[in-house]
């Protein structure tokens, strides 16, 4: 029988294909894909989150990590749709119009994603336009907004108002970062949280949502 | 004020780099083609030389050899990375769009399928013509800064993970990059024999908070090519130029060791590099370059508090000298003119 604990310390170690074989034993014993999800997956990207903020762990473990959470995920999405055990909390993530930095907006995706959001990447340079439609469509409990520059910042503010503009700022959480961003520079804009790390970012998430 | 230079900029850095006391306080100066065209039209300058000279910036002139190299495509460079431009806004930057290596699992699929630019793809026999006029200047040239390059032409997150799931490829790549830094740099001090004051040994390690890599992984991958580097410029009588961005405070004492002479950009506000801190732990081994804070300081604050940045930065960071005063990298074009030139009259006047 696969204790789910093993499928977690394996996460945290980067294995992948371990992760992958592990998660399709757990099935073949009986446990619950919400069960894989949870004790399995999440608990080992929380590890790995709480490594990362007091620096034990750095980008490349994180990012090896998710591979690993990826790699059991993969198994469990449609397994999880069909249970109608699907995650609760939609995350939508973008870098803001001018920016093309990637990796600190993949990093906090593949937390939440290990905290069990469902997370909608809208990519790279996402023009206040896209935000607004996206938005709309699906509808998200939270949107992160990314900018490395100082010269793209003005972009989240650009952004956050054309969601008031189209009416659907209130149906969300806002939440930023990014090297430049500062929490005060969040209340300066209307977000409704800041945060300094990709883990950090996942308590936060959780904290705005507790505020619905 | 000080009543009259004595100095001229080299010279001012030259005292600062050997631990002598300098007619003042050295200023350098970065930032993006936007800015420096914004300032020249601010301070009424029709170039930058006169700009520098009414700013009495003291800057740094890099020596470019020459690509003669393979003819190349427009926007592919002599790697195969495939460029464009980003547009922000009020300015641009080039964004690498294509990863030449990133399809590759094995060395060997690399050695069969890539080959690397040559060191005789640039040619250095125009440098001495180059370096004319800037006598009085410090002369910045050669040096390495491979992972920004390797993140290139393996795609940024495959970089990072290759130092753990691939770290065979992460070598090989990494010390054909060092070996190619190496070689230009040995043929740049070559051509100009004694010329050269500072070599530009750099990496990005540091996020805000911490480090990118493990200090395991930097003395692994980085450390032990750029030693090699560092010696070298020493050999020829020039001082090593550190240049690592955000929380990098945990491998100072490593880059110490490995023989760094300048530590830029300081960024003061990210965790652990407060600058009394680093003036009491390091002060005696490092000269500190930078210090003016970019990312909230020079394009939010008021002058007021420009001014009172460059007076605390010298007063820390430069208390028994050590310092030259520098933005924390490229100023960017959302920056007030007016803080820019509060920040060199403050360090002219009180430096």
């Amino acid at each position: 029988m696969i204790d789910p604990k093993q499928i977690a310390e394996n996460l945290i170690n980067g294995q992948a294909p371990k992760v992958k074989e592990l998660v399709e034993q757990a099935l073949k014993d009986g446990l619950t894909p919400g069960q894989i999800l949870k004790e399995g997956l999440i608990e080992g990207m929380n590890v790995v989150g709480t490594r990362f903020k007091a620096n034990e762990f750095y980008i490349p473990e994180v990012l090896v990590a998710a591979r690993a959470m990826h790699a059991g995920m993969d198994i469990l999405k449609p397994l999880l749709a069909k249970s109608g055990d699907k995650p609760t909390v939609k995350f939508m993530i973008g870098t803001v119009k001018g920016d093309l930095h990637d990796i600190g907006k993949n990093l906090v995706g593949m937390m939440m994603e290990g905290a069990g959001f469902e997370v909608i990447d809208v990519g790279i340079d996402v023009s206040p336009e896209k935000f607004v439609e996206a938005v709309k469509e699906k509808k998200p409990h939270v949107v992160g907004m990314s900018a490395l520059l100082t010269t793209t910042m003005p972009s989240i503010k650009t952004s956050i108002e054309a969601l008031k503009s189209a009416g659907v700022r209130d149906k969300t959480k806002i939440l930023i970062g990014g090297a430049p961003i500062t929490e005060n520079f969040a209340q300066e804009v209307g977000a409704d949280g800041y945060a300094p790390d990709a883990a950090s970012a996942v308590d936060k998430a959780r904290e705005l949502l507790q505020q619905r | 004020m000080p009543t009259k230079e004595t100095m001229t900029p080299r010279e001012r850095w030259l005292a600062v780099l050997q631990r002598k006391k300098p007619d003042r306080l050295p200023m350098d100066y970065w930032a993006t083609t936007e800015v420096t065209e914004m300032l020249m039209k601010h301070c009424r300058c029709p170039d930058e030389l006169s700009l520098f000279k009414k700013l009495n910036i003291d800057k740094s002139f890099k020596v470019s050899p020459e690509y003669v190299g393979p003819e190349l495509t427009a926007g592919v460079d002599e790697f195969g990375c495939q460029y464009k431009k980003a547009d922000y806004g009020s300015g641009v930057y080039d964004e690498c769009l294509t990863h030449p290596l990133s399809q590759y699992q094995t060395v060997d699929e690399i050695k069969k399928n890539y080959s690397w630019p040559k060191a005789d793809w640039w040619d250095c026999s125009m440098l001495s013509e180059q370096i004319k006029g800037q006598e009085d200047y410090p002369i910045q040239g050669g040096g390495s800064e491979p992972f920004m390059r390797y993140k290139d032409l393996r795609g940024g997150e495959q970089a990072f993970i290759d130092l753990i799931e691939n770290p065979e490829v992460a070598h090989y790549c990494l010390t054909q990059l060092y070996a190619l830094a190496y070689e230009k740099t040995v043929r740049i001090y070559e051509s100009i024999p004694g010329k050269i004051l500072l070599g530009y040994v750099a990496e990005d390690m540091g996020a805000q908070s911490g480090l990118m890599f493990s200090p395991k992984q930097i003395k692994e991958f980085f450390i032990p090519h750029m030693k090699k580097m560092i010696d070298f410029i020493h050999q020829n009588k020039a001082f090593v130029f550190h240049h690592n961005d955000g929380a990098i405070r945990a491998i100072i004492p490593a880059m110490i060791e490995a023989g760094i002479d300048v530590l830029n950009p300081i960024q003061w506000r990210c965790s652990g590099m407060d600058r009394a801190g680093l003036k009491k732990d390091f002060g005696g081994q490092l000269i500190f370059h930078g210090g003016v804070d970019n990312q909230h300081t020079l394009p939010f604050a008021t002058i007021e508090e420009v001014k009172q940045e460059v007076l605390d930065n010298i007063k820390i960071l430069g208390q028994n000298g050590g310092y030259i005063l520098a933005p924390c990298h490229n100023i960017q074009p959302n920056t007030p003119p007016e803080n820019i030139v509060a920040m060199y009259e403050t360090g002219y006047q009180y430096g």
